[in-house]
């Protein structure tokens, strides 16, 4: 019963879900599939925007766990992190590791150059001192986001493994059905 | 099970809470996108104040959405924690009163799955011993703590939970010695 507790208590509150997902998904869309040049490309950016916003908020006002505070951006911590990686530490943390952390800020850094810039692109157009390095600015942001998001994925399934913990489960809808039958 | 049903309701809750705070966030993001590109090709009019106002206005209203959340969710967390102390009171009250009753080892396995509703056919069947055993097993439970049957033995239990532990504990002892005697 406690080891069920447990699970229910690691897993991300639902907002932290579904922004999570929704932004994967846009950015996923907006790169891969959708055409650049549509509207649709457009609609997708300003709801990852919005997404990307109400995470911010969430990271003020919202659980515990989902606090900036819970995850302070610190490089110190996230090269100790990396060494005790490699000296074969098996530590799961209540949030976010260290390293975890820094990525998570820089992914959303990236996803908000990549938002402005392309909602300046939406406004001004591409033409013009303004537009052209919006335009560029948006290419090369959107590539590197890409570059994170791999990391991202790696680093999930890499720490999932060395801690023994499922921390894709905590991000899905899995952990819920099977404490609820309980 | 009153536990399970505040928890699913907390759970529509707070999915209905995000639906909104999604939705709100969504729109304060058009909006202002919106008040953005029209100040840039108009000049500023009460339609664009307007929207902008629109736009800082839901996203107060997430803010706010957002803190309620937290509390909803903060709330159901607590609820969860004090169901499992409950149970686990209960269960270590009736650990307490079977080391009184100084039931053997076969004698607490019987005692625990009777208090739990089993039939003394099922029992039998769970321990793979004869009815007649579990018979005569219960026969000394009911024997050592005192009560006349089963019903009589799971009220103790009700009893302590309901009047606290102390209380209840009290009360079976004064029952225990003409029990023991016998």
């Amino acid at each position: 019963m406690s080891g069920q507790l447990q699970t229910e208590e690691r897993a991300w509150d639902p907002l932290v879900r579904i922004t999570h997902w929704t932004i994967a998904l846009a950015v996923l869309l907006n790169y891969a599939i959708v055409d650049e040049e549509s509207v649709l490309h457009v609609w997708i950016g300003y709801v990852a925007l919005a997404m990307l916003g109400l995470r911010m908020i969430w990271g003020i006002v919202g659980t515990e766990r989902a606090r900036f505070t819970s995850f302070p951006p610190s490089p110190g911590a996230a090269l100790a992190h990396l060494a005790s990686v490699f000296s074969g530490s098996r530590q799961a943390h209540a949030s976010h590791n260290p390293l975890g952390a820094l990525m998570v800020y820089g992914i959303w850094a990236m996803l908000f150059l990549v938002g402005a810039t392309g909602m300046v692109l939406d406004i001004v157009g591409e033409h013009g001192m303004l537009g052209e390095a919006a335009e560029e600015t948006h290419e090369v942001a959107a590539t590197m986001l890409i570059v994170m998001a791999a990391i991202h994925v790696s680093g999930v399934l890499l720490e999932s493994r060395l801690t023994r913990t499922n921390l894709v489960r905590q991000m899905t809808w899995l952990s819920g059905r099977s404490s609820k039958d309980v | 099970m009153n536990g399970q049903t505040t928890s699913g309701q907390s759970r529509g809750r707070t999915y209905g809470l995000a639906a909104v705070l999604v939705l709100q966030a969504l729109c304060a993001v058009f909006f202002i996108a919106d008040s953005i590109e029209d100040l840039r090709v108009d000049e500023l009019n009460l339609h664009n104040a307007f929207e902008a106002v629109v736009g800082l206005v839901l996203i107060i209203g997430v803010v706010f959405g957002a803190r309620e959340m937290r509390r909803v969710l903060d709330r159901a967390g607590r609820a969860e924690t004090a169901v499992t102390v409950a149970s686990g009171a209960l269960g270590s009250v009736i650990e307490e009163h079977f080391r009184k009753w100084d039931l053997t080892e076969a004698e607490r396995d019987v005692a625990l799955l009777a208090i739990k509703g089993f039939e003394i056919g099922e029992i039998a069947a769970f321990r793979n011993t004869a009815a007649s055993t579990v018979r005569a097993q219960l026969t000394r439970v009911y024997a050592k703590a005192g009560v006349a049957g089963r019903s009589h033995l799971v009220s103790l239990f009700i009893d302590d939970l309901l009047g606290g532990a102390l209380a209840g504990m009290k009360g079976a002892e004064s029952e225990t010695p003409p029990a023991a005697a016998s």
